[in-house]
């Protein structure tokens, strides 16, 4: 039974227990907690924690302080910085907070190995709130009632903590709610001030660190005012061409502040303002009258106030206004200048008059109308004459003297005053001296010596000097007691200027005096282009032009030509800027040579294109000193030999040319006194006036008697006949041109059968007078020899006009058109004939055949003779029968032999007079 | 020391009354403005006429000239506390009877209440100056406010306002007066502000 409640009380226990764990600590009940719970420490200050264990683990899990693990972010904290106070407390110490990390826990190790988190803290590092400082505060007017102030400070380092600024601002007898910024921490605005009345402004800077607070600033807010700026400003003009009256709205009450006022203004178009002297607008006002305004010019106005004793803040500038004065009369004549040309007529001139409109400031108004005078200054005429224009410039025909002009200027207000130009007849007058120029500050500055007279006014004439355009010249005029400007006008660098400097005097005018000057300078835009003149064996002469003006871009300093064989150095040579011409030299023969040629300004130098040359391998008279003498020993050598062959000629001439037998001395000159009476020399002598023929010994045959022949005539004929004929006895006979000449019409006069069996000297030749037929007078007389020599060239012509065709062919070809009659030939003329021959009678036949051959000179007609000069004994056979030429066609082929040889026999010679002279 | 005490005090006297001058100006300028908006928004006649407020001090004083410096001080003050107390009840009941609707007129009746605060602070501290010290305020509580309907309050404030506008003027004046160089006060310099 005892042991029954036993039971009972101990299962009590363990619920109560239960229950007190439940109650104690929630859902889950810590074994320990750590002090201090979550702090905010001080960066880099020490820090230490406690973590105490409950007295209740202790008995239930056996758990101590000596057990407990510090950690940080699971990092184990070294067991150096532990401190175990007692049984159940155990502390760690940080000494410098940057270092720690979040979180900070309490672990335990249970049984000595399970690790088991106790407890667990945030700990929050940051930096107490500095002092704010430099507090200042400003009241910006945003409207006519409302005053906001705001002020601003600096609220100091980073706390890293949620840090709460505050603006504190209080009146002796009265506090106000604080003003807490939003969103940012250095700055806070009041809404709503109240003047006249010291407020105390401060700032407080709180977090879980500390607080801090700035120094207090004691002000009247309305010595910190930063007015609207004055609104609704209109300008109008006044009376006065120089005055414009302001008139504006102050947007601050008087009663609060007085104000005073900046005014500014510039001309329309000018970036620069003028401010109207504060002191004149150092009271409260609402207009202004501004002075010493230029008349008819647009001015732009702004307006800014502050609080008239200087404490507080000027306002913004308003919005700008534009006024125009109204305007003046011009306040000065415009300048005058003249250029002067010749007219075709020398005692006239044409001065073209110029003047420059006044400038806006000087025309005060619109110029309408320039009123020009012209008075001559003669002795003798002082007419003026005046001109109305609305131009800049007058063009007069005048005679040549002195004239004075006047130049006025007219707009709606009034008249200028006059320029005068004296223009003399020459400018005999004292020029200036020593004109030069300087480029400075971007623009071109002259100067020059004044002359010793008084210079009434100087007039500086310049104008671009251009390969592309005219000298458009521009002027200024320059008070005479200066002797140095800049050239007004819009001067471009790398551009040539001629500038002139004329001084006018009182009572003439000096003349100008010219230099040529650049803003700028630059490298040439290109190099000259060089090219050789000359080039010799050692030296080239190289010519270039100069460069244009506007290649120039600077004053030409200096050309350097660079010279270089292929694979030598380069070498340069500096020459004069003035030249346009150099002559290289020291050069190596037959070299190629690149040259190139740069042109140096002050800014530096370009080079032109490269020119390539060759020096050439022999110099002046070289090869005339070879060529000559050459020549005269070549010369010599020829002399020599027509010496020596003139000496030897005998034996040349056996060797080389063989004494050839003169027909004229053949034997047929013996029986030339044989030949009958009827030989009629008067006509032969006609036929050859000059003598040719005249020792040829005519042998006349009677065409139409065969039988007059003795058989002493006709015995060469049987002879050939034995000799050419092999088969055919009947075919024998002289041989002629079987195309002209007729058997009958031929004689052979080859020479006897001896003679003709003689060897190749053996030479034959015929002489065939040709006799009128019947009592008529024979026109033409046809000698004709058997010697092939003098045809041999006539032969191979013949051959290469027929193509180079065979002879034997030819001959064929042509009996064959002889036989043949319907077939035509190219030879047609012989091709005629032969069929006249054929068909006509033989005394016919004959006539004709002579006409034929005293007019030949046809190349058939040649042919034919020349073919058939051989063969002239067969001629017979083709008279005799209409087979001849089937005759005719074996003989040639069956004496080839005869062809190829005979020329070979023969020499040329002269056929003379006389005939047949056998040697 | 003593004379370097009494130079100190003659320029805090000047610097309060010449404050003091503008603030009256600006108060008084505020004040015509306000009552343009209050006769507006309150759907008053600016012509009709108010008869004296109770408990409102009048401006208007015989022999003005012939009060002594203390004595300007002292009515002002009491005028100023006066007021002070009236225009904070006016913006009690503005409030009530527009709540936020005009917040423009609220804004301008507080602007109008910190400046006559601002005033009796000043008028406060040139009576220290006189080495008299301000009088204490429990007696110069104005009466409690009688029972009036909206439209007697409506007026009653239209003859508050006239009558602060008129102090305005009496008070730039009476500081004037006082800045005024004593005979044989060292202080020469004269104040020309004028609002």
């Amino acid at each position: 039974m005892f042991s029954g409640w036993n039971w009972v009380a101990h299962g009590l226990y363990l619920l109560w227990n239960i229950c007190s764990l439940g109650v104690s600590g929630g859902l889950v009940q810590s074994c320990g907690h750590i002090i201090p719970e979550s702090p905010v420490l001080t960066l880099g200050s020490s820090f230490t924690a406690l973590c105490i264990l409950n007295e209740s683990c202790l008995d239930f899990g056996n758990i101590y302080a000596n057990q407990i693990i510090w950690k940080t972010k699971n990092r184990v904290v070294p067991k150096e910085q532990y401190r175990e106070i007692n049984r159940t407390v155990s502390s760690v110490t940080f000494n410098d907070t940057s270092s720690l990390a979040n979180p900070l826990t309490c672990n335990i190790l249970a049984d000595g190995q399970i690790e088991q988190n106790i407890y667990g803290i945030t700990v929050t590092v940051g930096l107490p709130p500095e002092k704010p400082k430099n507090l200042s505060c400003i009241v910006r007017q945003v409207s006519k009632l409302a005053y906001p102030m705001t002020c601003t400070w600096n609220p100091g380092r980073p706390t890293f903590l949620d840090t709460h600024f505050r603006l504190k601002y209080r009146w002796p007898q009265e506090n106000f709610p604080d003003c807490i910024p939003k969103d940012v921490n250095n700055s806070c605005m009041i809404t709503d001030v109240q003047f006249f009345v010291n407020l105390e402004v401060w700032v407080e800077a709180e977090n879980a660190l500390g607080k801090a607070e700035s120094d207090p600033l004691v002000l009247d807010p309305i010595e910190i005012v930063k007015p609207l700026s004055p609104h609704n400003l209109s300008v109008n003009s006044e009376i006065l061409p120089t005055v414009l009256k302001l008139s504006w709205e102050n947007r601050i009450s008087v009663a609060v502040m007085k104000l005073k006022f900046n005014i500014r203004y510039r001309i329309i178009g000018d970036a620069n303002w003028m401010q109207v002297p504060p002191e004149d607008t150092a009271s409260p006002r609402t207009s202004f009258s501004v002075q010493g305004l230029r008349p008819y010019t647009e001015y732009v106005f702004s307006i800014r106030c502050m609080k008239e004793d200087g404490v507080g803040y000027w306002s913004d500038w308003s919005e700008e206004k534009t006024g125009v004065t109204t305007e003046d009369k011009p306040s000065k004549g415009p300048p005058i200048w003249r250029s002067i040309a010749v007219c075709h007529s020398p005692a006239f001139w044409t001065v073209h008059l110029m003047w420059k409109a006044l400038e806006p400031f000087e025309a005060n108004g619109v110029i309408f109308q320039y009123e020009v005078t012209v008075r001559s200054k003669s002795p003798l005429s002082s007419l003026a004459e005046k001109y109305n224009v609305n131009t800049t410039n007058l063009t007069l025909k005048l005679p040549n003297g002195t004239y004075e002009v006047t130049v006025i200027a007219h707009n709606r207000v009034g008249a200028s005053p006059p320029s005068v130009l004296l223009i003399p007849a020459s400018n005999s007058k004292a020029p200036v001296k020593s004109v030069r120029t300087l480029p400075k500050d971007g623009k071109l500055w002259v100067g020059w010596t004044a002359p010793n007279s008084y210079v009434l006014k100087y007039v500086i004439e310049w104008c671009l000097v251009s390969n592309s355009s005219d000298c458009i010249i521009e002027w200024q005029n320059e008070p005479g007691n200066v002797q140095g400007t800049y050239l007004k006008g819009d001067i471009k660098p790398f551009k040539c200027y001629l500038i002139t400097v004329y001084p006018l005097y009182a009572d003439g005018q000096g003349s100008g005096q010219s230099v040529k000057a650049y803003l700028q300078q630059d490298r040439p835009s290109k190099g000259p282009t060089v090219q050789t003149k000359k080039v010799g064996k050692a030296e080239a002469v190289l010519t270039w032009n100069h460069l244009t003006v506007d290649e120039q871009n600077g004053f030409i300093r200096s050309y350097t030509i660079f010279y270089k064989t292929v694979d030598g150095n380069e070498t340069a040579v500096t020459v004069d800027p003035s030249k346009t011409e150099y002559t290289l030299s020291s050069l190596t023969s037959d070299t190629l040579y690149t040259v190139r040629m740069m042109a140096y300004t002050d800014e530096g130098g370009r080079s032109g294109p490269d020119f390539t040359f060759t020096t050439q391998k022999f110099g002046k008279g070289e090869i005339e000193a070879i060529v000559v003498p050459v020549c005269l020993a070549f010369l010599l050598i020829v002399l020599l030999g027509v010496l020596f062959c003139f000496n030897k000629r005998d034996l040349i001439k056996k060797h080389i040319w063989p004494i050839v037998p003169d027909p004229s001395k053949s034997n047929i000159a013996q029986w030339s006194p044989q030949v009958p009476a009827k030989h009629n020399f008067s006509s032969k002598d006609q036929m050859y006036p000059e003598g040719s023929f005249t020792d040829v010994s005519v042998v006349e045959i009677e065409a139409d008697d065969k039988k007059s022949f003795s058989e002493q005539d006709l015995k060469p004929f049987d002879l050939l006949k034995k000799e050419k004929s092999t088969s055919e006895g009947h075919s024998s006979g002289i041989g002629g041109s079987s195309c002209m000449s007729s058997p009958r019409q031929s004689v052979s006069d080859s020479d006897e059968g001896e003679t003709t069996q003689n060897t190749s000297s053996t030479v034959q030749y015929s002489t065939v007078v040709l006799n009128g037929y019947r009592d008529q007078t024979p026109v033409q007389v046809f000698s004709r020899s058997e010697s092939t020599q003098p045809l041999l060239d006539s032969e191979e012509r013949s051959e290469d006009q027929a193509g180079g065709g065979d002879s034997t062919t030819q001959r064929q070809h042509y009996f064959k058109q002889n036989g043949g009659q319907d077939e035509t030939n190219t030879d047609r003329p012989c091709f005629e004939r032969t069929k006249q021959i054929i068909h006509a009678n033989e005394g016919d036949l004959v006539g004709f055949a002579q006409l034929q051959i005293s007019g030949q000179s046809s190349q058939p007609l040649g042919l034919g003779l020349e073919k058939n000069t051989q063969e002239a004994a067969l001629s017979d056979v083709l008279q005799e029968s209409t087979e001849g030429q089937t005759v005719i066609s074996q003989t040639v082929e069956g004496n080839p032999m005869l062809v190829d040889e005979m020329p070979k026999s023969y020499l040329p010679q002269t056929v003379r007079q006389g005939g047949y002279m056998p040697q | 020391m003593a004379a370097a005490d009494n130079t100190s005090a003659a320029l805090r006297r000047r610097d309060l009354c010449s404050r003091g001058i503008r603030l009256a100006g600006k108060m008084r300028s505020d004040v015509v403005d306000l009552l343009d908006t209050y006769v507006e928004r309150q759907g008053l006649d600016a012509s009709a006429s108010v008869a004296a407020v109770e408990g409102v001090p009048a401006a208007a004083v015989e022999r003005w000239d012939e009060q002594t410096g203390t004595q300007r001080l002292l009515e002002n003050l009491a005028a100023y506390r006066a007021f002070r107390a009236l225009l904070a009840q006016m913006l009690e009941e503005q409030q009530e009877q527009l709540g936020e609707a005009d917040a423009a007129l609220g804004r301008a009746l507080a602007a109008v209440l910190l400046q006559v605060s601002a005033f009796t602070y000043h008028l406060e501290e040139l009576l220290r100056l006189e080495s008299r010290g301000p009088p204490s305020e429990e007696g110069a509580e104005p009466p409690p406010a009688p029972h009036l309907s909206l439209f007697e309050r409506k007026l009653r404030g239209l003859g508050v306002l006239r009558e602060l506008a008129q102090w305005a003027v009496r008070s730039t004046r009476d500081l004037r007066q006082l800045a005024k160089p004593s005979p044989g006060s060292s202080s020469a310099a004269s104040l020309a502000e004028s609002p």
